[in-house]
């Protein structure tokens, strides 16, 4: 298995996967692909290497696996490419453009969104509050347009409902929507914000445990619609602790340990892997 | 000139320490932001104008059962209000506003009872001393020796003690403490009664010095706040550099500028610090990173 | 009957005040500390263009509003660096200094003696000098006050803010920028302050710091904190039950020497009763937390 990142192999990797595919040159065709690449990035704190020298890329339309022991990095990576977290060293590519150093408002404006493994709804605010927050460009968030142009804002504001509420019968929350988030049970609240980042329309969906708390036919659904967001074009990284999980959606897995990424390939060949097993079950 | 600011800067410094060493065992500890700390040390000169002026007790042991009674009060809000709040789990803000509320109610039950104008304790001229060219009173020259005493007595309690250990390592970790199967309660009722004790302490010599009024016990109270985050959040000595550091520059600008710009003097360093050097004096610097 | 229009003019200037607030506190969970500081530049930048430069009050009150904008960037950005504590000495502190020039600058405020003579407003030649007048000219921009407030807080910034309240970092991970918001609110809040400064201050023809200090912030968060903030509601009964109480008081008999402390002694005792039983105030929507 090819570990490293080096342009060809990410190309052999999708060529497997894609069939045989007449491209242009192999930049070309990497760049069409990529979304997201994190490059030789480093992070430390204090004495510890969180995040050891280590480069990723994310395809677009793809789902993509990163899995590890606790305390690999994992989260880490996601907090450094929200803008969390600001790398020591190395670079973070969206789309070919250097987002390392923006502002995580800004990250996600560009069009990151992210599921928290601690869920991170807004608590006191009721479901569908919720989900308008994620709608963009808001026009009525700007305060001098909410006070003189009322009426494009009630009629916004109109659309913005109607979309979070197909959103919210997606996860079948409907009935919930005047409730206050922290009146919802864990696994409604991770619902609502896997929902949150549906109407959030973002292209690079960074996933924290989604099934974690879920029921098992819940979970079938949110496994379904990240298989469709992928397949409508989006970007989608999955951190699970789950392997079944993992087995069933990612694409292209990253192993990831003390920081650095071990291996990366398809999830049979990563998860038959013996080095991985030994670290994760410490067989 | 400059060496009589200086003196009545230790002074004053000495006062402030106190009071700022009191706080700052509470709120290092306890994150409280203890606004009725105040209030300890204005109960406690009323304490005493009470059993010397209208008990006709002797001062010494008017200032002793005076001080009983302003640690007591201390111990009983940490009793009946912090520990209950801590128990349900309230935010820190939370008891922030309870602590005012306490500040507000007390405050105007004492100027109800006692009334607003100021009192003296010591009426008369002063005993003087000259040091050189330097003149101190007699209770000046207490307060420089209270402090000396009690702040070297809490030195000794946080580095030779268990519970001064405990104490500092509450500062450092308050989650631990709890799970190396600690009493956490009864160790914040003596650390109330430490910091409550050393407010009091202050108040009444303050008192014997040049008298009391309700309102005076806020703004000593915030310079001591201030002199705790200056001087570095979690380190203790911190608040008595902060204390001498902010008294000798309030005495240096009533000699250049005015007498009248103290206050906000306070706070323009307060906020200096917070801005460029959050960590205070004495504080390590911790990047706080997110998530 | 002069007395009740005196209440009602009373409460409009209080609505103001503490819908306003309720923007900080209530919706963006910033606890303000000095909302009385925008009050007072309010009426003193109003006073002074009145008094000294002629200007009428329908000019002087927008130039006061601005004026206050300004000065609220002197919190706002801090209060973008600076956590819990650490803000809301900040305000504090932004407060007592705003306090500290108006009672010091004597040259520019004329300090502690106070402005006198400012003119009723008039506006083409038709003056408010009888207290209906006065009243009808309170209830417009009291109205005015909460109509703007109402907009505000009811649309997609006023969610926004509520958001920040709650999860900051999960805000900005949904693309709100942070800072924007709380600055938006700073000058927002402070804007609206000033209005009613600019209304006090034609009111009662005579102004004095001592109207703008620190107790005069805490009284207004009181309302806040005994209404309600967090929904219009809140502070609009919060207002009326903390300006009838004195009232009511006085009705009870109690002697005006101590009336004002007892009025604060059940504000005191009222904060800390909610704060433990009940954070969201009589009316409230947000229930009082934070860090």
């Amino acid at each position: 298995m090819n570990i490293g990142l080096k342009e060809n192999n990410i190309i052999a990797i999708d060529e497997g996967l894609a069939g045989k595919r007449q491209t242009g040159s192999t930049s070309e065709s990497f760049r069409n692909l990529c979304m997201l690449e994190l490059r030789d990035v480093t992070k430390r704190f204090g004495g510890l290497l969180a995040v050891d020298n280590v480069s990723l890329a994310f395809s677009k339309g793809k789902i993509t696996g990163l899995i590890g022991p606790n305390g690999a990095g994992k989260t880490t990576v996601f907090n450094l490419i929200t803008g969390f977290l600001k790398p020591d060293a190395g670079e973070i590519l969206f789309s070919d453009y250097r987002i390392n150093g923006l502002p995580t408002w800004q990250i996600a404006q560009i069009g990151t969104g992210r599921l928290f493994q601690d869920v991170r709804v807004f608590s006191k605010l009721a479901t569908l509050e919720n989900l308008l927050l994620a709608r963009k460009r808001q026009s009525g968030e700007n305060p001098l347009v909410a006070l003189f142009r009322r009426k494009s804002v009630l009629d916004m504001e109109e659309k913005n409902i109607d979309e979070a509420r197909k959103w919210l019968k997606f996860v079948e929350l409907e009935e919930e929507e005047k409730t206050l988030a922290e009146n919802l049970s864990y696994g409604q609240q991770k619902l609502l914000a896997i929902a949150r980042l549906l109407a959030g329309g973002f292209d690079l969906l960074l996933l924290d445990e989604p099934t974690a708390g879920i029921n098992p036919e819940m979970t079938k659904s949110v496994l379904d619609v990240i298989r469709r967001l992928a397949q409508a074009g989006k970007t989608v990284v999955v951190i699970e602790h789950n392997m079944n999980i993992i087995m069933e959606i990612s694409d292209l897995v990253y192993f990831m340990d003390e920081g650095k990424v071990i291996t990366f390939g398809l999830p049979q060949e990563i998860l038959g892997d013996p080095e991985v097993r030994r670290a994760y079950l410490g067989i | 000139m400059v060496l009589q600011l200086l003196a009545n800067g230790i002074v004053t410094g000495c006062i402030y320490a106190l009071v700022a060493l009191g706080f700052g065992l509470i709120y290092n500890t306890t994150k409280i932001f203890h606004l009725a700390h105040g209030i300890v040390y204005t109960a406690a000169s009323y304490f005493l104008y009470t059993f010397v002026r209208q008990l006709g007790l002797g001062f010494v042991l008017g200032f002793l059962l005076a001080l009983i009674l302003a640690t007591l009060l201390g111990v009983a809000i940490e009793v009946f209000v912090y520990y209950p709040f801590h128990r349900r789990k309230a935010s820190l803000r939370v008891v922030m506003i309870g602590s005012l509320g306490i500040y507000i109610f007390l405050v105007n039950l004492i100027a109800m009872v006692y009334g607003n104008e100021t009192k003296v304790l010591s009426p008369g001229v002063a005993t003087t001393f000259h040091i050189g060219s330097v003149i101190l009173t007699k209770i000046q020259l207490l307060q420089i020796l209270a402090f000396i005493i009690l702040f070297s007595l809490s030195i000794l309690l946080l580095r030779k003690t268990k519970l001064g250990k405990i104490i500092r390592a509450l500062a450092d970790n308050p989650d631990l403490v709890t799970v190396l199967g600690i009493d956490v309660r009864r160790v914040r009722v003596y650390i109330f009664i430490l910091g409550s004790f050393l407010a009091g302490v202050a108040s009444c010599l303050v008192a014997l010095d040049v008298g009391m009024d309700p309102q005076v016990g806020l703004g000593v109270f915030l310079t001591a706040a201030v002199a705790v985050i200056i001087g570095g959040v979690g380190v203790f000595e911190g608040a008595v550099i902060g204390s001498f550091a902010l008294a000798i520059l309030q005495n240096l600008m009533i000699w250049r500028v005015s007498a009248k710009w103290q206050n906000a003097l306070v706070f323009i360093i307060l906020i200096f610090f917070l801005l460029f050097r959050p960590e205070g004096i004495l504080g390590k610097r911790r990047r706080l990173e997110e998530a | 009957m002069s007395y009740v229009f005196h209440i009602l003019i009373m409460i409009c200037i209080y609505l103001i005040l503490s819908l306003s607030l309720n923007l900080l506190v209530g919706y963006t969970g910033l606890l303000s500390l000095c909302h009385a500081a925008f009050y007072g530049i309010g009426a003193y930048a109003s006073t002074l263009l009145m008094v000294k430069l002629g200007l009428n009050f329908f000019l002087a009150l927008p130039a006061g509003v601005i004026i206050a904008m300004l000065f609220s960037l002197l919190v706002a950005y801090p209060s973008l660096r600076l956590k819990g504590d650490y803000f809301i000495l900040t305000a504090l502190g932004f407060q007592i200094i705003v306090f500290s020039i108006l009672y010091n600058w004597v040259d520019f405020t004329r300090g502690p003696y106070g402005i006198p003579g400012i003119p009723k407003p008039s506006i083409l030649g038709f003056e408010f000098s009888s207290l209906p007048l006065f009243l009808l000219l309170s209830a417009i921009f009291a109205s005015l006050a909460l109509l703007i407030l109402y907009r505000i807080s009811a649309s997609p910034f006023g969610r926004a803010l509520k958001a920040i309240r709650e999860d900051e970092l999960a805000a900005s991970a949904l693309g709100k920028r942070v800072a924007n918001f709380k600055i938006w609110a700073f000058v927002i809040a402070s804007g609206i302050a000033a209005i009613a400064g600019s209304l006090y201050a034609g009111y009662v023809t005579y102004i004095d710091p001592t109207s703008f200090a620190l107790d005069e912030s805490i009284f207004i968060l009181a309302i806040i904190l005994v209404g309600g903030s967090g929904n219009i509601k809140g502070p609009i009964v919060g207002t009326i039950f903390m300006i009838i109480l004195p009232e009511a008081l006085r009705f009870l008999g109690i002697p005006n020497t101590i009336a004002p402390n007892v009025r604060q002694m059940i504000y005191g005792a009222l904060l800390l009763f909610l704060m433990f039983f009940r954070t969201q105030g009589i009316a409230g929507e947000y229930r009082f937390e934070g860090e």
